[in-house]
This record gives C-alpha cells, sequence and structure tokens, in this order.
C-alpha cells in the first residue's frame, strides 16, 4: 500500500513535467500542422540557457524561466519566418517540414557540442535536495515547483486560447485557416506567434528539466517521443486533455514497474504510442489528430 | 542515354570522394604483412589511436588523451625508445571516434592501412574495443588497450589483443570483500539483503555478474532481493528507487555512469532513502558529483577504481602522479593512470622485443612482467585470461571530511571504512 | 528490357568489381565496401519512404533484426553466411510486417512519429533480450583474416542487386501503383489498385533488405551490439541519405549515401566537431531549395522537366 502511495505521487509529479513537455508539441500541431522535430532540440536550449545563467551569473532558475522563455519565443518566431514558411501547407509539407524542422535540431545539437562540450551538465541550488514529507513519502521541492509550473502554464494557456483575441484567432486558424483569412485574421502573424509561442513552452520545459536531471546536448530524444505520446493520446484543442494524457503516460510508466523489468518499462512509452496511433488515432479526448 | 550519364556520375563521385578521404599513401602491399624495421635514421615509431572525443563518451575520452599524451611526452623527453641501439622518438596519431563502434573500426583501419601505424593503442569504452580489436586482429597488429574492461573482449581467443583493464567483475567483487570483511565484524547484518541495480551496458552486466557469483560462493551470507537494469541516461528513478525501498534491503549496489549516478542519488536523497552500505560502482569520490549534490549527500559512498592516487607514495606511482600533476595541475584518476600505464606497456614491449617487427613486439608483450603503477604493483598479460591483465581493485569510501581513503585491500587501505551508514539513523 | 539501358550498369559493375585489382589501397577498398553497404540499405529504405511516400525515421529495427539473426544463426548453428543473411532478412522483413501493417494505414508524419516509436522499443527490447542480442554485451563472430577483403564483392552484388530491383520496381506496373497510392490512396483504391496487399509487398521487401544488411554489417565488423544497430542515429541516416540523393528517385538515395558514406568519414577524420552540424544544415538547405536533393539538381542542370512528386 505504502508502495502504490510512493508511485502514485511519483507519477503525478512526472506528469506535470510530461505535460508541460507536450504543450508546446500539441499547439504547433494543431494550429500548424507541423510536427517540430526540433521541439526536443528547444528542450534542450531551453535547459542549457538555464544551465548558463545559473552557472555563470548565478540566476536561479525558476527566475531565469522569464528571459530564457522570452528568448525561446523570439527564436520560434524567426525559425518560423526564416524558414517553416516557405514550406508547401499541408500533405505535401508534412513529410518536408519533418526533415527541415530535424535538420534544424541537428545543428542545435552540434551548437551545444561546439559550446559547452558533449559533458553532462547539472543544476544545483540551495533547495536541490530538500523535500517535504507528506504521509510518510516524501516530496521533492524541485518536483512541486515543476508541476506548480505545469498547471500554471496550463491555466496560462486555457484563458489565453479561450479568454483572449489571441487565443481565440489562434483556435479559429487551427479550425480554419481559409475562413480566417476572409474575416481578415492574419493568418501568417498567427502561424509565427503560434511556433514562436510552441517553440517557448518547449524552452520552458526544458529549463524545468534541468533543475531535476542531469543532461547534455543528446537531451531532448526522449523527452519529444514522450510528448508525442502525450499529444497523440490527449489528442488536440483540449488543454485539459494533453494534461490528463500526461498523467496516463506518467501512471503507466511508473506503475510498469510492478510488472516488468525496469529495463523494460523504458520502452513502455513507446510501444503506448505506436498502440495509440493504431488503435485510437482520435486521441481519448479532442478531436481527430489525423486530418 | 540518361542511365548512361548516371553510371559515368555515379562511378566519378566514388572515386573523388574515395581520393578525398583517403590522405596519399605509398604504395605497399595489402594485408598485415608484418614490417620490417624502417631504416635506422631515427625516424619516429608511428603508433595510432582513436579515442572518444566527442559523443556520449566523450567526458572520458579527454581524460585518456591526457594518460597518453603524458605518456608520449615523457618518453619523448628521453629520446625515445631503445631499439636496437637507437633511441627512436615515438608518434601518436590521435583520432576521435565519435564513441561510434563503426567509426573507431574504419579509423582503425585507416590507420593500419593509410596512415601506416606500427603498433595500436585502444579507445575507451567495451563495445568500441570489442569493434575496433577485430580490425587489429585481422592486419595482425599489436593492439595494446586499457579502455574495455569486459571479459567478452577477450574471450575470443586474440592473438595480438591485450588488456589492461582488469575485468569488472573484480570491481564489484572488491566491494564485496569489503562487504565481506564488515558483515564478519558484525557490522551488518547476516544474511545482508542486498539490492543490486545497473546500467545495461556491458560494464553494467559484468558488475552485476560480480555480485551474483560472490554471493553465489558465500552461500548464506547474502540474498539478493532486488536485481534490476535501467537504461542510460534515465531520468526518472523515481519508481525504480521504490521498489529499492521495498526490497528492504540492507547494502545497495549500483554501477552506473556520472550523470546517473548525480540523477539517481540527487532523486534517492530527496526521498529520504538511507542504506547500511551504498556504491555507485566506479562512481563515488567525483568532485562533480560532491558539487552537484553537495558533500553531505555522496557520504559514505564506496567506489571501486582500477587505480587511485593515494597509492602513489613511492616509487613509479609516486613518480607517475608527480609528473601528471605537475603537467596538468591536478591529481590524476584512474583514467589517466590506466591510459598512461598502456601506453608504457606498448613502449616497453617494444623495447624488450629490440625491434618494430610486429610477430616479434606480440611476443614481448604476450611475456611481459614489469613493475606497474597499478595495484600489485606487477603487470602482465596472462594466456589464461585471454591476454587481459588481473590485478586487484582499489575501493574507497567518501568521508564527511570531503576525502576519500582507500579501504580495501587491506595492503593499501589508509582507513577501515565506516559501516553501517552513520547517517541512517538520524 | 533494352540491352541500350542495361549496358551502362553493367558496365560500372563490372568496372567495380575490377577496381580493386588496380588500387592495392586497403583502407580505400574497405570504405568502399561500405558505400556498397550504404547503397543498398539506403534504396531498400527509399522503396518506403520514396515510392510509397512513408518516410521511416526507425528502419534500423530491420536493420538490427536482421543482423543480430544472421549472427546468431552463425553463431549458433554455423550457418554459411549468405543463408544466414538471408535468413535474417526473412526475419526482419516479417517483423517489418508485423509492426508495418497496422501503421501504414496511418498517412504523413503520423507514421513516421510511429516509426519513431517502433524503433526505439525494438531497441530497448532487444537490448534487454539477451538470447537474440546477446544483451548489451553484443555477439561476437569469428574473425576470419580474409573475409573483409572478399566482402567487397558481396556488397557489390548486394548493391546492385538493390539497384536493379529498384529499378523494377519502378518501372512496373508495380511502381506505377506505389506512386498512386502515394499521391492518393483512397483514389487509388477506387480504381482497383489492391493497396493493403502492395504496401504490404513493400513493407516486406524493404524490410528484408535491410535485414539481409544487417547481416552483412554482421560479417563485415564480426560484431554488434543492440545500442549501435538499433541506434536512431542510425535510422536518421538513412532519411539523411534519401534527402541527399533525392527521395523517391530510383538512385537518388544511392549517390546519397555514397556521399554520406565517404563524406562523413572525411568530416570525421577531420572536423569531428562539426559532422552533426553540417549533415543538419545541408538537410535544412536541401529541403528549402531542392527537395529532390542532388536528383533534382542535376534534372535542373539537365532542364529535364522533373517529373517525380517530392
Amino acid at each position: 500500500m505504502a508502495q502504490a502511495l510512493d508511485l502514485a505521487v511519483s507519477a503525478v509529479l512526472l506528469a506535470g513535467l510530461y505535460a508541460t513537455m507536450a504543450y508546446g508539441l500539441g499547439l504547433i500541431y494543431g494550429v500548424l500542422r507541423i510536427v517540430n522535430l526540433n521541439h526536443g532540440g528547444m528542450i534542450m536550449a531551453g535547459a542549457y540557457a538555464g544551465w548558463w545563467l545559473h552557472s555563470s551569473y548565478g540566476v536561479d532558475p525558476y527566475l531565469a524561466l522569464v528571459p530564457v522563455t522570452l528568448a525561446a519565443f523570439a527564436a520560434g518566431w524567426l525559425m518560423y519566418r526564416l524558414l517553416v514558411r516557405r514550406l508547401p501547407r499541408g500533405a505535401a509539407g508534412g513529410v518536408q517540414s519533418l526533415l527541415l524542422l530535424f535538420g534544424v535540431w541537428l545543428v542545435l545539437r552540434n551548437a551545444a557540442y561546439l559550446l559547452f562540450t558533449g559533458n553532462d551538465q547539472t543544476v544545483r541550488t540551495s533547495y536541490s535536495t530538500h523535500a517535504l514529507p507528506l504521509m510518510g513519502a516524501f516530496l521533492s521541492v524541485n518536483r512541486l515547483l515543476v508541476f506548480a509550473g505545469a498547471l500554471v502554464t496550463l491555466l496560462v494557456l486555457h484563458i489565453l486560447l479561450t479568454r483572449t483575441y489571441l487565443g481565440k484567432a489562434i483556435r479559429a486558424v487551427a479550425q480554419n485557416p481559409d475562413s480566417c483569412t476572409l474575416v481578415g485574421i492574419p493568418v501568417e502573424r498567427i502561424y509565427a506567434l503560434t511556433f514562436g509561442l510552441g517553440t517557448a513552452l518547449a524552452a520552458l520545459a526544458g529549463l524545468l528539466g534541468a533543475t531535476l536531471f542531469s543532461f547534455n546536448p543528446g537531451f531532448g530524444s526522449t523527452e519529444l517521443l514522450k510528448s508525442f505520446v502525450v499529444v497523440v493520446l490527449g489528442g488536440l484543442g483540449s488543454v485539459a486533455g494533453t494534461a490528463l494524457a500526461a498523467l496516463i503516460l506518467a501512471a503507466v510508466e511508473v506503475f510498469a514497474i510492478l510488472v516488468l523489468p525496469a529495463y523494460l518499462t523504458s520502452a513502455v512509452g513507446f510501444v503506448l504510442l505506436v498502440l495509440v496511433l493504431v488503435l485510437r488515432p482520435g486521441g481519448l479526448f479532442g478531436q481527430r489528430v489525423l486530418a | 542515354m540518361r542511365t548512361c550519364k548516371l553510371s559515368l556520375l555515379f562511378c566519378a563521385v566514388v572515386l573523388a570522394a574515395c581520393k578525398q578521404s583517403s590522405p596519399q599513401a605509398p604504395e605497399q602491399p595489402p594485408g598485415g604483412a608484418p614490417a620490417a624495421a624502417p631504416a635506422a635514421t631515427g625516424e619516429a615509431i608511428s603508433i595510432g589511436a582513436t579515442l572518444p572525443l566527442t559523443g556520449s563518451e566523450s567526458r572520458i575520452g579527454g581524460f585518456y588523451k591526457e594518460g597518453y599524451e603524458l605518456a608520449f611526452e615523457e618518453w619523448n623527453k628521453k629520446g625515445g625508445i631503445s631499439v636496437g641501439g637507437q633511441k627512436l622518438p615515438v608518434k601518436l596519431t590521435l583520432l576521435d571516434d565519435t564513441s561510434t563502434q563503426a567509426t573507431a573500426a574504419s579509423l582503425a583501419d585507416r590507420l593500419i592501412n593509410s596512415d601506416k601505424v606500427q603498433f595500436l593503442l585502444g579507445t575507451y569504452a567495451s563495445h568500441l574495443v570489442e569493434a575496433q580489436s577485430v580490425v587489429a586482429e585481422q592486419n595482425h597488429v599489436p593492439y595494446v588497450q586499457g579502455g574495455g574492461g569486459a571479459v567478452e573482449i577477450h574471450k575470443r581467443g586474440f592473438k595480438w589483443l591485450f588488456g589492461l583493464l582488469a575485468p569488472v567483475q573484480l570491481l564489484s567483487g572488491a566491494i564485496m570483500e569489503w562487504v565481506d570483511a564488515q558483515q564478519a565484524a558484525r557490522k551488518i547484518p547476516r544474511p545482508a539483503k542486498i539490492a543490486v541495480v545497473w546500467e545495461n551496458t556491458a560494464h553494467g552486466k559484468d558488475f552485476r555478474a560480480g555480485v551474483k557469483d560472490f554471493s553465489e560462493q558465500h552461500k548464506g551470507g547474502y540474498w539478493i532481493m532486488m536485481d534490476e537494469s535501467f537504461e542510460l541516461n534515465g531520468k526518472d528513478f523515481g519508481a525504480l528507487l521504490g521498489k529499492v525501498k521495498n526490497s528492504g534491503a540492507d547494502v545497495f549496489l549500483v554501477d552506473a555512469h556520472l550523470p546517473d549516478y548525480i540523477t539517481m542519488q540527487r532523486q534517492y536523497v530527496t526521498l529520504g532513502l538511507c542504506h547500511k552500505i551504498q556504491s555507485y560502482g566506479a562512481r563515488g569520490s567525483e568532485k562533480q558529483a560532491a558539487d552537484a549534490l553537495g558533500p553531505e549527500h555522496v557520504r559514505y559512498i564506496l567506489s571501486s577504481v582500477w587505480w587511485n592516487a593515494q597509492l602513489g607514495t613511492a616509487g613509479l606511482t609516486k613518480d607517475f602522479a608527480d609528473e601528471f600533476k605537475a603537467r596538468y595541475g591536478r591529481s590524476p584518476e584512474w583514467y589517466q593512470a590506466v591510459s598512461y600505464e598502456t601506453a608504457r606497456a606498448l613502449f616497453l614491449a617494444i623495447e624488450k622485443a629490440g625491434s618494430l617487427d610486429r610477430d616479434k613486439v606480440r611476443e614481448a608483450l604476450a611475456s611481459l612482467n614489469v613493475d606497474s603503477i597499478l595495484p600489485g604493483g606487477k603487470l602482465s598479460f596472462p594466456a589464461s585470461s585471454g591476454q587481459q591483465a588481473i590485478y586487484p581493485f582499489v575501493v574507497q569510501q567518501n568521508q564527511p571530511d570531503g576525502t576519500s581513503p582507500i579501504v580495501w585491500p587491506k595492503e593499501s587501505a589508509t582507513s577501515a571504512g565506516v559501516a553501517p551508514n552513520p547517517d541512517c539513523s538520524k | 528490357m533494352k540491352l541500350k539501358t542495361l549496358l551502362p550498369p553493367a558496365l560500372v559493375v563490372a568496372a567495380l568489381a575490377l577496381l580493386p585489382l588496380l588500387h592495392r589501397d586497403v583502407y580505400v577498398h574497405n570504405l568502399i565496401t561500405l558505400a556498397f553497404l550504404g547503397v543498398a540499405s539506403a534504396l531498400a529504405w527509399n522503396w518506403l519512404g520514396g515510392y510509397l511516400g512513408q518516410v521511416s525515421f526507425g528502419h534500423a529495427a530491420m536493420f538490427g533484426v536482421g543482423g543480430f539473426v544472421a549472427a546468431r544463426l552463425e553463431i549458433a548453428l554455423g550457418m554459411p553466411m549468405v543463408i544466414a543473411w538471408l535468413a535474417g532478412g526473412l526475419l526482419a522483413g516479417l517483423y517489418a510486417l508485423l509492426w508495418g501493417h497496422p501503421t501504414l494505414r496511418l498517412r504523413g508524419p503520423y507514421f513516421s512519429i510511429a516509426t519513431i516509436g517502433v524503433g526505439e522499443a525494438t531497441r530497448l527490447f532487444c537490448t534487454w533480450w539477451d538470447w537474440l542480442t546477446g544483451g548489451s554485451s553484443g555477439l561476437s563472430l569469428p574473425v576470419e583474416p580474409e573475409l573483409k577483403y572478399r566482402l567487397y564483392w558481396y556488397g557489390l552484388a548486394l548493391a546492385a542487386v538493390a539497384l536493379a530491383a529498384s529499378w523494377l520496381l519502378r518501372r512496373s506496373s508495380l511502381g506505377l501503383s506505389l506512386l498512386a497510392i502515394k499521391s492518393d490512396v483512397d483514389a487509388a483504391s477506387d480504381v482497383g489498385v489492391g493497396s493493403v496487399r502492395l504496401q504490404d509487398l513493400v513493407l516486406f521487401l524493404s524490410g528484408a533488405m535491410m535485414g539481409i544488411c544487417g547481416g552483412f554489417y554482421a560479417s563485415y565488423f564480426s560484431y554488434i551490439e543492440p545500442g549501435d544497430m538499433f541506434g536512431f542515429d542510425r535510422s536518421i541516416s538513412w532519411v539523411l541519405m534519401g534527402a541527399i540523393g533525392g527521395i523517391g528517385t530510383i538512385a537518388g538515395p544511392a549517390l546519397g549515401a555514397v556521399i554520406f558514406v565517404l563524406l562523413r568519414q572525411y568530416l570525421i577524420a577531420s572536423y569531428p566537431q562539426l559532422y552533426l552540424g553540417f549533415f543538419g544544415a545541408l538537410l535544412v538547405l536541401v529541403i528549402l531549395f531542392e527537395p529532390l536533393g542532388l536528383t533534382g539538381l542535376w534534372l535542373r542542370a539537365t532542364r529535364r522537366p522533373i517529373l517525380e512528386e517530392p
């Protein structure tokens, strides 16, 4: 029983991280119908940005969130304007956008190797190993903060998408870009902003991840795949759906240790991805993931 | 017409690119025909090696580079190796194999067949060594390696392969011997429960095999309550550590790379876990870990390594440690010691053979028995172990004052070590 | 098949077969062998990724399965090399069918994402599955001194077979059907193009050839381990080869493979810190400016109309 509680707490906290990682990917796909394979690269970039600010200037990683996210937003916006915009939309563009953004990721990885070497880095703050006792289990302060960050992001995104003009414009473009042009919504500008937002969310997730684990320039590939699982599971058009899907993924991964050898639990996410794609491509909650 | 043009283009590209890729080399017969000694003009002995200078193993690859370079510089300062009455300098051609086996093998091929090196020094990491040694064996080139401790490497009956890293089974075996001594002194219960968690690599597999073998040989002394592997660069060990907690183990043994050690130990501490005896295999005393985790969270962790600077109190070992410190401004760790010794072993063998003939140097290596900086003080490549050196490991334990004295074997120990972990009762 | 079209490639094959007699550079010889392997595997990838339009990021799964099955058979049963390769290929092809048949329903990027999942899941499972792969220690094949040198001609044969198959696949009515499926799978089945069976066939062939290449790799290096065989980086290399040479063209990926293998060797020896970024930038440039890669450039240069769909 105590073990079940430990695992449950573990799953919930992990879900927070997964959800934050998945938002950016889901947003970009939902609106632009582009699979951002550079998502992993931006997660890695966010982690390094936070680490660099912390180790060179002593900036607390949670404070560094603001400048890093803003910088990533700008980078994403630029990426869209310079590169992504030139791709053909629709089915033909699908594969090409995959390859293009993958190429960008390779370049980012190489840049990280050159700037920071391939060595693993960690962010250590005064509270890195602090934990709060709760019902016999210990909750890591960092994980709680990451979880809080996930909740806050969820709330902010929800408010943005439902209560603001920008959010409504984004949702409109996601549904039907052509009609939007007719009613005067600047579709290209929305695309650029959304791409920037999605990139910023990825960097945010990376920074939060850096407070929890060691990382190196290869960071981001597994996280990318887990984000896919969450996006596909949760479907689109539903921020809450993404959060719930993250919880499901985290729970499956964590509780799998009761029935599988620990090593194979890392494969669980991938198997889940393939199963969900094949069996329920519409995800569990949202609109159909396949156009 | 179109296919014709395409075919010609194809050929042209292949040929052009091949010319580009291989540097101009003098015409020589193919294969590993043993080369006669070069003209006695004081020409440098060309030795080739690759190391993972980029990629996943680049941190340690860089350390191995330091060891190699130190050895080369030291011997060149002396004028070189005495071969047939002449002193010939040594030249190292070092390439980056980017931590991939295909590259390690291809570059070895290039070093031998294109750059025409006389001998090869090994790369770092068992799977790279295993792939690269095949090329050396096929070309009949002496290959001296200090980067692969997996016994599989030496189980293939290779004649040209010589390994300086003692088997990883002995690494965990050494830890278990110290644990056994604690059990004999009633510091931990009998039987003691063990949880062993290992990274799923050749290194981890051998580590776990060492623990299993030891507990099987000491029947009734140890129960292995948990035996699980994990994927490298794991991010979340929560579930795994939960299982460890549930196993009720007294002794927690892990085999991990540095980043996983840091991540796991951080989560371990945060979850409030504590075991009577804890080890991270070859990891434990790294300064980077103490910095990342905080010195209070790495206390009493045991680590078992191939060499330790504290052995450097006299003779060869002290000379090496002093020389390293003078050159690099810090104390050497086992990586640099092993790589230095690997190069030195090759030099000594060439000297012993008195010739650059590959067959003669191979024989010299096979029958080598010299004083060494390695624990035990001697180095040889016994045929019984497939020409892999066998010598005792050194176990150290982090102490609250920040030092990490040797606690095993008794001959080199400067401290008895502490068990059970006093922090656990708090 | 006219003699006219058959002659140039046959001459090229003959020339390459005789080439080693002209030079004595063993290193270049071995490098070209690796290039042949690259050609065969890139072309196999292209059948699925280019002809059918389903870009796979997980083809290393079949490469690894083929390689380990072949190696195990050689070690355990002493099976002759080429038979072992074929057995490995067969099992790899069947494995491709196993995960591919249900997944091929997905179009575009979603199939690609699924393949990443398949690739990684296969890697993790096979690293765990000691019996097949030897676990993380890998499998060692007995070392034969002259084998590596002889593998050059086996590699040449493999590449030639793959090229011939690519040509046949494309120029036959099968190829036409594939083009139809690639453009619009629903319309294709409306006009009676038996899409599911055809897709399965291509899937099987692609996987099987990849598996044979895996067996070849095992024989060439005499040592394989799951992290390397099933690695994501390996899967990506075929995507890069295809993109550089021209995805969907007949011989484009072959050209891309040669350039990739040789360029990579050169870069690693001279600029190891830059080669990732170099290929990434190349990929970006190719996608932005010439989606058909080198073949597209060549077509432009000879001012032929680009009939192939990107």
